[in-house]
């Protein structure tokens, strides 16, 4: 009798248990790609004043392969400047040009966001997968930027955060049309920022 | 406490001891395949992924991809590691509660009923992890865990729960009338 009165007190316990708490199945901690493995590389390099090793390590990166590959959506001869800024041990230069390249990386997909909602993709997937995407790229040229124009970068939080609000919706799935013009004022202060923020020409 | 001179281990069914014998070898086998084909494994994952966008939300821009990518390849390994773990303690564990119950539970129902469960729930549980990542590929990380859940974790582990319960209760009882 006491045995069938503590095993039924124990059951209650357990079962009060959710079953999904119950199953352990790992922590996702998200990793850097290969793009900005290298860019934290090239810019601690530099900031140390090592510019021989963060010179060798821009030159034989995936960060110089794909400024190289994407040159004709950033600004004009960026990535030969940003070198040029390595060469000529001018850390806060090179920085700026890495920058530019992480926030036009960001305006792309936030541009290729709007495009897919446009062409029906689901809100409920587009939007949060892109967001992730554009922070986590944008976010590492935030520093350069809010030191160069603390409002644009103040504005690009706030213009992140209201996006986020709309594509976390907690009832429902997201709604495409605002969604869709998050994303266009996310691009459009982006581009801002790349007119803004891109080093001009040594010789103009 | 010290035991009384007559007290006497009981040896479980030799098909229980042999079903924690499988388990471990399992666990053995799976543990050294993930490192062996962790590269093969990760191919077949990640093909498996790819040709099941819609599942995964992949958007088609690798930007975005390759986060989903990565942390359903990491669900995918995390599922076989859990498997080998689990397997490798569950087996101990069918081994040394079925022991305790075919020693313990004088009742040849009550001994029966608890050696099944424990056998049963301890032997299928750890099965659950290997399926959640076999069906990562095909039906995502989240729709997989809740196949693997309701189909395995929570009546296998449902079982082993209840069985430890009742052979807690039991053992508690034993002392308590000594």
């Amino acid at each position: 009798m006491i045995a069938a009165r503590a095993l039924g007190a124990m059951l209650l316990v357990a079962a009060a248990a959710p079953p999904i708490a119950a199953h352990h199945t790992g922590v996702y901690t998200p990793k850097d790609n290969a793009i900005t493995e290298n860019f934290k590389q090239v810019k601690f390099s530099a900031q140390a004043g090592k510019f021989d090793v963060a010179l060798r390590l821009y030159d034989g990166g995936p960060l110089r392969a794909e400024m190289r590959a994407r040159a004709a959506a950033l600004p004009d001869g960026l990535e030969g400047r940003t070198r040029a800024a390595l060469v000529a041990h001018d850390a806060a230069e090179a920085e700026r040009g890495l920058a530019v390249f992480f926030v036009a990386l960001a305006r792309d997909l936030a541009l290729e966001a709007d495009r897919q909602l446009a062409a029906g993709a689901p809100a409920a997937t587009i939007g949060a997968r892109f967001l992730e995407a554009i922070w986590r790229y944008y976010n590492l040229a935030d520093f350069v930027v809010g030191q160069r124009d603390a409002r644009a970068s103040v504005a690009m939080r706030l213009a992140y955060d209201d996006a986020e609000t709309l594509a976390r919706l907690s009832s429902g799935a997201p709604d495409a049309a605002r969604l869709r013009a998050s994303f266009t004022r996310l691009a459009q202060i982006l581009s801002n920022l790349i007119e803004t923020t891109t080093p001009l020409r040594r010789n103009s | 406490m010290i035991p009384p001179p007559n007290a006497t281990w009981h040896l479980p069914p030799r098909g229980v001891l042999l079903a924690a014998v499988v388990l471990l070898v399992a666990a053995e086998v799976g543990g050294a395949s993930m490192g062996r084909y962790k590269l093969e494994l990760a191919r077949w994952a990640r093909t498996g992924m790819l040709e099941h966008p819609a599942v995964h939300g992949l958007v088609g821009v690798r930007d975005v991809d390759e986060r989903v990518l990565d942390e359903a390849l990491f669900r995918f390994d995390a599922g076989l590691r859990l498997f080998h773990m689990h397997a490798e303690g569950m087996a101990l564990v069918v081994i040394a509660t079925t022991t305790v119950a075919a020693t313990l539970a004088r009742a040849p129902a009550a001994r029966r009923g608890l050696i099944l469960l424990l056998t049963v729930g301890g032997v299928g549980y750890p099965l659950g992890y290997l399926i959640w990542s076999v069906l990562i590929p095909a039906y995502g990380v989240e729709r997989s865990k809740a196949i693997a859940e309701w189909l395995v974790w929570i009546p296998f582990g449902g079982a082993t729960i209840v069985a430890l319960l009742w052979l807690a209760a039991l053992t508690a009882t034993r002392m308590v009338r000594r």
